[in-house]
């Protein structure tokens, strides 16, 4: 793939992780990139919070987000019809590459997986590869999202391509981390002001 | 009344405003854009310092709280959640050796959470690992540059694990 440059001017990037130093880590590298609107949140309820109120371009997001986690918050944000946030994209960031947990994550939804500790470098090629290669979305009865069906052939500017890396193939989804009731209810708890 | 179940998939084209900005010319070039943000990342390098000494006092507490028979509620889940953040951002921070000291006793913490026996003498000793691996001396050293250290927190990992 041809070099390529991605413009973060006036992007909305809210970026979700427990941690308040990882959040202001992950805004340094952002405002070098030239990010100059990011938003930070530790928990769902901020997520949900966020969403409500305003649209956002992208959402970054930590796989263990309290108090359900990042992939809990993925399906929820994706199964929620009236959600006008609902095909943002969305990355999730993990310290558990296994396979199954990138499954996990796809099958919730997510955009993209990517592995901590993050760098500047693998932070902008996940980014830049979300942003060059769009992907139709699939709405069926158990699954909402971005199509599952592709492979990675390398990261914009032919980086990021290990050696272990290996084509994603299409699983049975394991069943939803939430019900739609308890995603009707954490919505519904933000509206009303609740946590 | 029961839901009718879709019977086929619908698929859809999406076009969202961060592709759309994101491809607009005007953009920095990525190896001048990875430059600037590495730059930004020295720049919060004083605020890591205060933060590392405090996440691990705060950390060396806890332990001590539970090896003296003390422990906090949830303190496997708090200690845990320190040393992983401990592992990602010393990572980060370009602190090689503490990651790894990190990344082990997270492998402990997890093991104890999915029920082995908590070995309080072997998460001790992470801990005064974590200690000698932030100072100047270690801190910018590799794993590999310090094998006695990492062959000793190894065989001690093992243990506990058996």
């Amino acid at each position: 793939m041809a070099s390529v440059t991605v413009n973060f001017r006036d992007l909305v990037i809210l970026v979700a992780d427990p941690s308040s130093y990882m959040t202001m880590l992950i805004h340094s590298m952002l405002r070098g990139f030239g990010a100059n609107k990011v938003l930070e949140v530790r928990n769902s309820g901020g997520v949900f919070q966020v969403l409500t109120g305003q649209k956002i371009d992208i959402l970054i997001c930590d796989a263990r987000l309290p108090p359900h986690g990042g992939l809990a918050l993925t399906h929820a944000i994706r199964r929620k019809e009236d959600n006008e946030n609902r095909t943002i994209p969305i990355l999730i960031m993990t310290s558990d590459g296994r396979e199954t947990t990138v499954k996990l994550a796809r099958d919730a939804g997510a955009n993209m997986v990517i592995t901590k500790p993050l760098s500047p470098a693998s932070l902008y090629d996940r980014l830049a590869w979300i942003a060059f290669n769009p992907r139709q979305f699939v709405d069926t009865a158990t699954y909402f999202g971005p199509d599952r069906r592709f492979k990675i052939e390398g990261y914009p500017n032919g980086v990021g391509r290990r050696k272990g890396d290996k084509i994603v193939e299409i699983a049975e989804e394991a069943g939803p981390a939430l019900a739609q009731d308890d995603i009707d209810s954490l919505f519904s708890a933000v509206r009303t002001g609740q946590n | 009344m029961a839901k009718h179940a879709r019977p086929e998939a619908r698929i859809f084209s999406v076009d969202t405003r961060f592709q759309t900005m994101a491809r607009r010319p005007g953009g920095v070039l990525r190896e001048k854009a990875i430059e600037l943000a590495q730059a930004k990342i020295d720049e919060i390098q004083p605020e890591f310092d205060g933060w590392l000494e405090r996440e691990l006092q705060d950390l060396a507490k806890l332990i001590a709280k539970a090896a003296a028979g003390k422990a906090e509620q949830n303190w496997i889940t708090a200690a845990n959640f320190r040393s992983r953040q401990l592992r990602d951002i010393g990572a980060t921070m370009r602190c090689e050796l503490l990651s790894f000291v990190a990344d082990s006793l997270c492998d402990l913490f997890d093991s104890i959470a999915a029920g082995a026996e908590c070995n309080m003498d072997s998460v001790v000793c992470h801990v005064d690992a974590l200690m000698l691996s932030r100072q100047e001396t270690y801190r910018h050293l590799q794993p590999e540059q310090v094998p006695e250290l990492i062959k000793g927190l190894r065989l001690v990992a093992k243990r506990a694990s058996l």
